[in-house]
C-alpha cells in the first residue's frame, strides 16, 4: 500500500477537518498516512474521533505556512513549515505522494524545491476535475482541465506536454481508454487565438497517442467534447473559478428567489430533486483535489476549504494515482515526444 | 552521559545498529508480582463475535468452535501470560467471563483448546431464570451479573494477588472494571456503590448479592490495568475520565507492550504477538510500529520505555529499522534539528479517583450503552 504525505497544518479548517479527513480514511482503507505538522495537536484531534492507528504515523513540523503568506518568503523564512517537510519526506522516500490543503503557491514552491521534474518537462501543471454533460452513456461525468495555476504564460510545447501529461492522468486514474484533448481557444478554427494556440494545433494534430479534438470554445467546457482540456495556467484558473462563481451565483438566486414568492418556492420544490442531484455532482469534496502533474513524484492540492471528507478522497485519489502509476505514465508519454 | 563518553555508550554490540536517539538504553520493566489474575471477557474481547445484526447475532450459538474466529494476536498473548508465569515460577491465572449463556460454553470451551489456551475458570451467565420468571428485561443486564461474579472470584483468589482485566468498547466492561477494582481497593463507599448500581438499574437481586459480597472483601489496590480493546474504535478520549489504570488499545501488540512495561511478560512475549499478528493476521512491521508510537503519543508507555522497546524491537527484526551505521553524521543532524523543534512532551494522564455520576452521564450521553447488552 502507497504511503501519503498528508500536510495537516494547510488550509482553512486545519489541523481540524484535515486529521479527521485521515482518520476517516485510516478506518476504511489500508493506505498508510503520514501526518506532518504539530504533533500534539493532531494527536489531540485524532484522540477525539474514531481512527485506525496501525495506518496513521505523524511527523512533528514546528511551523506553518499561512494561507495569506507570500509563498517565497514564507518557505525562505519558516525551514521547519509543515509543506516543506511533506515534501523533503517524499523526496526522501518515506512517501510516495503528497497531499495539502494549504497555500497553492507554497505547495508548488515546495514541490519544486524537492521534488524531481519528469525527464524532458519543461514546466508542471496543476490539473483539476470538474464536472460536464454527458455525450453517450458510461461516459465519466468529470473532465480534467489543465493548467489552472501553476504556470502563467505557456508556449506550443508546453500545451503539447499538457495534454500528453492530461492523457496519462485520464486513462490511469479516471480509467478513460482514449481520453479526448481539446485546447481551449476563442474558436473552432485552427488558426484561432494567435501564434503559441496555432502552433500547439498543428503540433497536437500530428502528435500520435492522443486523441485530439481540436479547439474547445468557452460555450464547449461543460459539454462532454473532450475528457481533457489543455490551457495555460492564467486562462485556466480563470475558467475554474468562473465555473465556481457560476455555481454560487445560481444557489444564492434560487435561495432568494424562494423567499419572495409562493409560487417560485412551489417550483423550488418540485425542482429540488433535481437541484439535489446538480449539488451532489457538483460537490468538489468527492473529488478529492488537483494533482500536480509533471513530477516524479505525485502531488495532490486539496481545497483550501477542504472538509473531513475532501481531504478522505484527495488521499485515496493520490494512493490510486500512485498505484496505477501516472508518474510513469507520463514520463513514457514525454518520452515517446522526444 | 553526554559528548564522547555518551556515543560510545551507545556503540553498537554485535549485531546492532547505531542508535542515537535520546534515552536509548534498555529500561527494566516493573518487577513482576508473585501471583497475577488475568480476567477476560469473551464476545469482542477474544472472540470477534458478529453482532452487529440480528440474524448473525442468532448465528452465534449454532457456531461450531472451528467456526468461531479470534481478535488478532490474543491467542499469543495468552499463551505468553502463562507460559512467561511458568518460567518465571510465578502464579498465573487467566479467568473468563462471559454475559452470553452457558448453552454456548461447549463450543466456547472447544475454541479454547483448539487454540491451545490453559485457563482456570470460565463463567457464563444463566439467562434461562430470568426467562423462567418473566424478568425478560434483565436477560441482557451484564453489569450486576458481572460485577457480583467478579467479586466472588476476588474472594477466591490467593490473597495478594495483582489483577489485570480484559475487556471492549462494545459493552459496559469499562465502568464494570472501573467499579470492581475501587470496590476491592476499598475506593468506593457501600452505600455510593449501592446508589451508581440503581443508577445503572441492575437486578435488585443482584444488588443485595453484590452488597453483601462487598463487605466480604478484605481491601487492596489489586487492578493494576483494564485493557479495553477498541474493536469498534471508540475514540479514545471518552476513555480519558476512567483515568490512567483503564489502557484503550487497538491491538495486542499495544497490550503486550503495556503488559511488558508492567512486568507480567518478558519482550520475547511482545515479540511473539507482533510475530502473530506479522504472519497470522497480515499486519505489516510498519503497522506495529506505528501502533508503538500511537501508544507512546497517547502517554500509556513512558517515553524512555518507548524509545527503549523501539530499539529492541527493531533488533528483534519486529519493527522496520531506523538507523543505519554509515548515516549517523545525519543523525547527529537530524537530532539538533529534532532538538530545536521538538515538541512538547505530552503530561500523563490524572489519575484522580472517578467520579461515577458524573462518568455514567458523559458516557451515556455520548451514545455510549451501559447496563442493557449481551455479551
Amino acid at each position: 500500500m502507497p504511503v501519503i504525505a498528508v500536510d495537516a497544518m494547510g488550509g482553512d479548517f486545519a489541523p481540524d477537518e484535515v486529521v479527521k479527513g485521515v482518520a476517516r480514511a485510516s478506518l476504511g482503507t489500508t493506505i498508510e498516512c503520514v501526518l506532518v505538522g504539530d504533533e500534539h495537536r493532531i494527536q489531540k484531534i485524532l484522540e477525539s474521533v474514531s481512527y485506525n492507528p496501525e495506518h496513521i504515523s505523524i511527523r512533528h513540523a514546528a511551523e506553518v505556512v499561512e494561507m495569506n503568506e507570500p509563498p517565497k518568503e514564507a518557505l525562505r523564512a519558516k525551514r521547519d513549515a509543515s509543506i516543506a517537510m511533506g515534501a523533503k519526506l517524499v523526496a526522501d522516500g518515506h512517501a510516495q505522494a503528497l497531499v495539502s490543503a494549504g497555500n497553492t503557491g507554497a505547495c508548488i514552491l515546495a514541490c519544486a524545491r524537492h521534488f524531481r521534474a519528469i525527464k524532458g518537462i519543461r514546466k508542471t501543471a496543476l490539473a483539476s476535475v470538474y464536472p460536464r454533460q454527458t455525450e453517450y452513456p458510461g461516459q465519466d461525468q468529470l473532465a480534467l482541465i489543465l493548467d489552472v495555476g501553476a504556470t502563467i504564460r505557456c508556449d506550443a510545447l508546453d500545451l503539447v506536454q499538457f495534454a500528453v501529461m492530461g492523457s496519462a492522468y485520464a486513462r490511469r486514474v479516471s480509467k478513460v481508454e482514449r481520453p479526448r484533448v481539446g485546447l481551449l481557444n476563442m474558436g473552432a478554427e485552427p488558426f484561432k487565438g494567435g501564434d503559441v494556440l496555432a502552433e500547439a494545433y498543428q503540433r497536437l494534430t500530428t502528435l500520435p497517442g492522443v486523441d485530439f479534438v481540436g479547439n474547445i470554445e468557452g460555450n464547449d467546457v461543460a459539454k462532454g467534447r473532450a475528457d481533457v482540456i489543455v490551457c495555460e495556467g492564467l486562462l485556466g484558473n480563470v475558467v475554474l473559478k468562473l465555473i465556481e462563481g457560476i455555481a454560487d451565483v445560481v444557489t444564492d438566486v434560487a435561495s432568494n428567489a424562494v423567499k419572495r414568492r409562493v409560487v417560485w418556492r412551489l417550483g423550488m420544490t418540485l425542482l429540488s430533486r433535481g437541484i439535489r442531484e446538480i449539488a451532489h455532482l457538483a460537490d468538489y469534496t468527492k473529488y478529492g483535489g488537483a494533482p500536480l502533474l509533471g513530477f516524479e513524484h505525485l502531488f495532490l492540492k486539496a481545497h483550501g476549504r477542504s472538509t473531513a471528507r475532501a481531504i478522505e478522497n484527495a488521499v485515496k485519489v493520490a494512493a490510486k494515482a500512485v498505484r496505477d502509476g501516472v508518474a510513469q505514465e507520463i514520463a513514457a508519454g514525454i518520452q515517446a515526444l522526444r | 552521559m553526554t559528548g564522547w563518553s555518551g556515543l560510545l555508550a551507545r556503540w553498537p554490540r554485535s549485531g546492532r545498529r547505531w542508535s542515537l536517539a535520546p534515552g536509548a538504553r534498555t529500561v527494566a520493566p516493573r518487577p513482576a508480582p508473585a501471583a497475577v489474575v488475568y480476567r477476560w471477557d469473551l464476545d469482542k474481547t477474544y472472540l470477534k463475535s458478529d453482532f452487529e445484526s440480528l440474524r448473525k447475532m442468532m448465528r452465534v450459538p449454532f457456531e461450531r468452535a472451528e467456526d468461531k474466529i479470534d481478535e488478532p494476536g490474543v491467542v499469543a498473548l495468552i499463551r505468553a501470560l502463562k507460559t512467561s508465569a511458568r518460567q518465571e515460577q510465578r502464579a498465573a491465572f487467566v479467568y473468563f467471563i462471559s454475559a452470553s449463556p452457558p448453552q454456548i460454553g461447549r463450543a466456547i470451551r472447544e475454541k479454547l483448546a483448539l487454540d491451545g489456551i490453559e485457563y482456570d475458570g470460565i463463567v457464563f451467565k444463566d439467562q434461562l431464570q430470568h426467562l423462567v420468571r418473566g424478568r425478560f428485561r434483565f436477560l441482557r443486564e451484564q453489569v450486576g451479573f458481572k460485577l457480583a461474579e467478579l467479586l466472588k472470584a476476588r474472594i477466591a483468589a490467593p490473597p495478594g494477588a495483582v489483577e489485570f482485566l480484559f475487556g471492549d468498547d462494545w459493552e459496559s466492561d469499562p465502568i464494570i472494571y472501573s467499579l470492581y477494582a475501587d470496590v476491592i481497593a476499598g475506593r468506593l463507599e457501600h452505600d455510593a456503590l449501592a446508589d451508581i448500581l440503581v443508577r445503572l438499574r441492575i437486578d435488585p437481586a443482584r444488588l443485595v448479592e453484590i452488597k453483601a459480597l462487598s463487605h466480604r472483601i478484605a481491601p487492596a489496590d489489586a487492578v493494576r490495568r483494564i485493557f479495553i480493546n477498541l474493536e469498534r474504535r471508540t475514540p479514545p478520549d471518552r476513555f480519558r475520565s476512567f483515568g490512567a489504570r483503564l489502557v484503550p488499545t487497538f491491538n495486542y501488540f499495544q497490550t503486550a507492550l503495556v503488559l511488558h512495561e508492567e512486568g507480567v511478560v518478558p519482550l520475547t512475549a511482545v515479540v511473539e504477538v507482533g510475530r502473530s499478528l506479522l504472519e497470522r493476521s497480515a499486519y505489516s512491521r510498519e503497522r506495529l510500529r506505528n501502533s508503538l508510537d500511537d501508544l507512546a503519543r497517547r502517554a500509556y508507555l513512558a517515553p524512555n520505555v518507548a524509545v527503549s522497546l523501539r530499539r529492541d524491537l527493531e533488533d528483534a527484526g519486529l519493527l522496520p529499522s531506523t538507523g543505519t551505521l554509515g548515516a549517523w553524521p545525519r543523525q547527529l543532524w537530524r537530532r539538533w534539528r529534532r532538538r530545536r523543534t521538538r515538541p512538547l512532551v505530552r503530561p500523563p494522564i490524572t489519575t484522580a479517583a472517578i467520579e461515577y455520576p458524573r462518568l455514567i452521564d458523559v458516557w451515556e450521553a455520548s451514545g455510549s450503552r451501559l447496563g442493557g447488552e449481551t455479551s
